[in-house]
């Protein structure tokens, strides 16, 4: 019997060799281009997504690791591109060139699952597998922070 | 420049543009490009189109190519401003390649400095044919009319008209011959903090980039190059690679040796980019090196040292150096090195190219689609004019995606195979295979009187050029990549530049900020070295070198140098400095080059070998500013890339082949390391230039000198603390 995954809700079928990263699972074989490619090593977190709500770098996870699990990208963040760190993104004009950001943001909101009130160490520590090469880390952290705030007054 | 009225023309449908409604052309004249040393030739060329369509919605095409910097945003919110439309109306389009748009080569910070203007003009022209027509409606004078947010309203009723409902009405007005340009105080989006139009596709994961193009039957590509310049394939044994489940091809790509050509190496063709990567590492290649094998940086470093530290080719001279230096009351000299860089952008290189017998399409991100045309026309004996090249937002840039190598290898992957070829460089290809930024070294010999005045700067410099892609016989630097030296604003009556031999073995490019990073780096130094054996505080030393200038066609650009690093060192305390805690230190620079000013103190505290920034206070001149959000976005990034570059960043070669080959090795800068930045740009009626290069150059010099002022110790080659890889 096929494996499948589930990607955003959707179940799909595991059809390529299991050794394949989740990355151009998610890239070439289902053309969900928002998870990018950056490093191919998990030093750079440009290809950051879920599992199970957890960060992890798909650009070296296996795709037969996740039989059955739960994978959430940029795509299926927030049904309406609404969650509060995508509002804080935009409010902050974070964005240069905006390839790193989709791997920022899920790695922030990972951050926020399990830390709803990140300090500032705490933010750079959570935050340093992420590189932005147009600098774009002051507003990162801004709009983290912003993310956040919104988060406690929401709950 | 002329702007048109091209409504009705027929290549509007080979543009892809609309025929009904209203649309505006604006051509640039090239001649007048050719006098700002942008283009050559003397021809009118249309740059931009303005699309009005008969239900409102706009398009604003934009020419120039993206890569982060804001330009897709800046030049058409100029449009729209002027226009009067209501910026939510507007869509943002990037124009395909067509030398229709003018020079699309998107470097140098040109942009925003050439564009500016024309497309103002092209919004006002737009906005004075809407009134006109309107005028005609209402049957009254276009006096009695006014623009507003998409509308003309009749003075005398307030009735109003869309711009919808008058785009085709407009299209038959006669075009105005100088369209009237609103007053700074009337902007609406020039000079504010307007949003990235593209922004919110961003955050969602939806921005296509030109490594996310996708084609029915596409076929996926992986390359490795040949690690040396120079070296070709001796033998290959793909049986391996071809045995792999999922792989189609393995082709053979010999270097194309023009600027932009590949470098040679061999890729495999898959059903995916995994499968493709995998199977390279399957090929067993061996390559013959060629000369450049004796390539090793250590070593080449320290020759360039050498050739800088005894007399070299002159370059230029003023005065009497000799004079000069023999009556000196003090005399100084240093030297300053630098490595090769990598741009490092987030998205690899990255392709998309359809080969087909009639017809050769392009999906890239691409600084320079002329070049592409011009490379692939001579690679496939066809006509530039039939390459279709389809300009992506680029995933960062920084200089190399100017080059497009890659966009020539997929057309020989498509070629050979017939299939629509996605090719995608692995990070470690994109780190080993690059047009790198100058290594470098720089000697500079400086004489002072009893008043600090500096009487005499002798500079040397020794840098394989970027001249070398496109004439790799030359041996040292030419005199005139050596103009910024001769031409600095520093005041020194007697100067003299020579120039060291350096011979390139690597493809060398421009780099965001080019030979700015390492002039940059040692005029600024060295000034603070000088002031410090002068005894004088490094601000008022800086200010007395620069006041000495008596050239009369520097004086404006001496005056806004000074202010502008004034408004730098009060932003950051630099008066109460002598109270910061022990180990912390501040330091200045101020660079001038792309004809924008920018300062910046950096506040630092050091502890041992560690450096940590706290602060960095940039101020800014680049005329009137156009967009201040981005304009603040280029310098926060500007910080940033300088801090890489500065403490961390460098491609080290040993036996020819680059060593670095990913973020491990090339640590650039993380967030861990970001300091507070603070952007200060004072008002200015001055003619807008570009702000994407000049940012960069003085973080480097202003961090020695506040590491020097904060420890005593004093760093004189970039970076401070290079890894050994």
């Amino acid at each position: 019997m096929t494996q499948s995954i589930i990607i955003n809700g959707k179940k799909h079928a595991i059809d390529v060799d299991g050794n394949m990263p989740l990355l151009w699972f998610l890239r070439d074989q289902l053309e969900l281009t928002g998870t990018k490619f950056g490093c191919g090593s998990g030093l750079c977190g440009a290809c950051t997504v879920h599992v199970n709500g957890q960060a992890i770098r798909s650009c070296i996870t296996p795709v037969s690791t996740l039989v059955g699990k739960k994978i959430t990208t940029i795509e299926g963040l927030s049904e309406k591109g609404d969650h509060p760190l995508q509002r804080a993104w935009l409010n902050n004009n974070v964005p240069q060139c905006g390839y790193c950001q989709a791997g920022q943001i899920m790695n922030a909101a990972s951050l926020l699952s399990v830390n709803a009130a990140p300090s500032s160490e705490e933010i750079d520590t959570a935050m340093q597998g992420n590189i932005c090469r147009c600098g774009t880390y002051q507003r990162i952290k801004k709009a983290i922070v912003e993310a956040a705030d919104t988060l406690s007054k929401e709950v | 420049m002329t702007i048109s009225n091209v409504s009705r023309r027929d290549f509007l449908k080979t543009a892809g543009l609309a025929t009904s409604g209203l649309v505006i052309s604006v051509a640039l004249p090239m001649n007048a490009l050719a006098e700002k040393g942008i283009m050559k030739e003397s021809a009118e060329e249309i740059n931009a189109f303005i699309q009005i369509a008969d239900n409102g919605d706009t398009v604003i095409y934009c020419g120039r190519c993206e890569m982060g910097q804001g330009i897709s945003t800046a030049l058409p919110s100029a449009v729209a401003d002027e226009m009067e439309a209501d910026w939510q109306r507007v869509t943002v389009k990037q124009g395909d390649a067509d030398e229709k748009y003018g020079p699309q080569a998107t470097g140098g910070s040109a942009s925003i400095r050439v564009m500016f203007q024309p497309m103002r003009e092209a919004g006002a022209t737009a906005k004075a044919m809407l009134i006109a027509a309107a005028a005609k409606v209402w049957k009254t004078s276009p006096d009695n009319c006014f623009a507003q947010a998409h509308f003309v309203i009749n003075k005398t009723n307030q009735q109003k008209l869309g711009y919808g409902e008058l785009a085709s009405i407009a299209a038959n007005m006669p075009v105005p011959e100088k369209p009237t340009l609103k007053k700074k105080a009337d902007f609406k989006y020039i000079g504010t903090a307007l949003s990235r139009h593209d922004q919110d596709e961003v955050v969602v994961g939806k921005r296509i980039y030109g490594v996310d193009t996708k084609l029915p039957g596409l076929k996926y590509a992986a390359i490795i190059h040949c690690p040396v310049l120079g070296g070709a394939l001796k033998s290959l044994d793909k049986t391996a690679a071809l045995k792999m489940k999922g792989v189609s091809d393995v082709v053979e790509i010999p270097r194309f040796a023009i600027p932009f050509g590949s470098i040679g190496g061999v890729a495999v063709v898959a059903d995916n980019s995994w499968t493709a990567q995998q199977a390279v590492k399957q090929l067993k290649i061996e390559w013959s090196l060629g000369e450049n094998a004796i390539y090793d940086t250590k070593e080449y470093k320290q020759q360039l040292v050498k050739n800088v530290e005894k007399p070299a080719t002159l370059a230029s001279e003023r005065g009497d150096i000799e004079k000069a230096f023999s009556t000196a009351k003090h005399k100084m000299s240093a030297t300053y090195t630098g490595g090769h860089l990598s741009h490092a952008p987030m998205e690899p290189n990255a392709s998309v190219v359809w080969v087909q017998k009639d017809s050769c399409e392009v999906w890239a991100s691409t600084q320079s689609p002329a070049d592409i045309q011009k490379v692939l026309g001579q690679y496939l004996e066809r006509d530039p004019k039939d390459i279709i090249v389809h300009v992506a937002m680029a995933g960062g840039a920084f200089g190399r995606k100017f080059k497009c190598d890659y966009v020539h290898e997929a057309a020989v992957i498509s070629q050979k195979t017939g299939s629509p070829i996605q090719l995608t460089w692995t990070r470690e290809e994109d780190m080993r295979t690059g047009y790198y930024h100058s290594i470098n070294a720089q000697h500079i010999e400086a004489s002072m009187d009893e008043n600090g005045n500096v009487t005499g700067w002798l500079h040397r410099a020794a840098f394989p050029s970027i001249s070398t892609l496109f004439d790799p016989s030359l041996v040292r630097t030419p005199a005139n990549s050596l103009d910024d030296i001769t031409n600095h604003l520093f005041g020194v009556e007697n100067c003299r530049v020579e120039s060291g031999d350096a011979k390139a073995h690597t493809r060398i490019g421009w780099y965001r900020a080019v030979y700015a990073i390492f002039y940059g780096f040692a005029f600024s130094t060295f000034a603070d070295e000088l002031a410090y054996k002068a005894g004088k505080d490094s601000l008022s030393f800086v200010n007395q070198l620069l006041d000495n200038n008596k050239n009369k066609e520097q004086t404006a650009q001496v005056k806004r140098a000074k202010d502008i690093l004034a408004i730098a060192a009060n932003k950051s305390g630099w008066k109460n400095r002598d109270k910061l805690p022990e180990g912390q230190g501040i330091g200045l620079a101020v660079h001038y080059s792309f004809q924008s000013f920018v300062a910046m103190a950096v506040h630092v505290e050091v502890n041992g070998d560690d450096i940590k920034v706290l602060n960095v206070d940039c101020a800014i001149d680049c005329g009137q500013v156009l967009n201040l959000d981005g304009a603040t976005a280029q310098m926060e990034g500007a910080v940033v890339m300088g801090m890489s570059l500065a403490l961390s960043t460098e491609i080290t070669f040993r036996g020819g082949a680059v060593v670095n080959s990913n973020f491990h090795d090339y640590p650039v800068m993380r967030i861990t390391d970001m300091p507070n930045v603070r952007v200060h740009m004072p008002d200015s009626d001055e003619s807008p230039t570009g702000l994407g290069e000049p940012g960069v150059a003085p973080f480097a010099p202003a961090l020695s000198n506040a590491v020097f002022a904060a420890s005593g110790k004093r760093y004189r080659d970039l970076p401070f603390k290079p890894m050994s890889v």
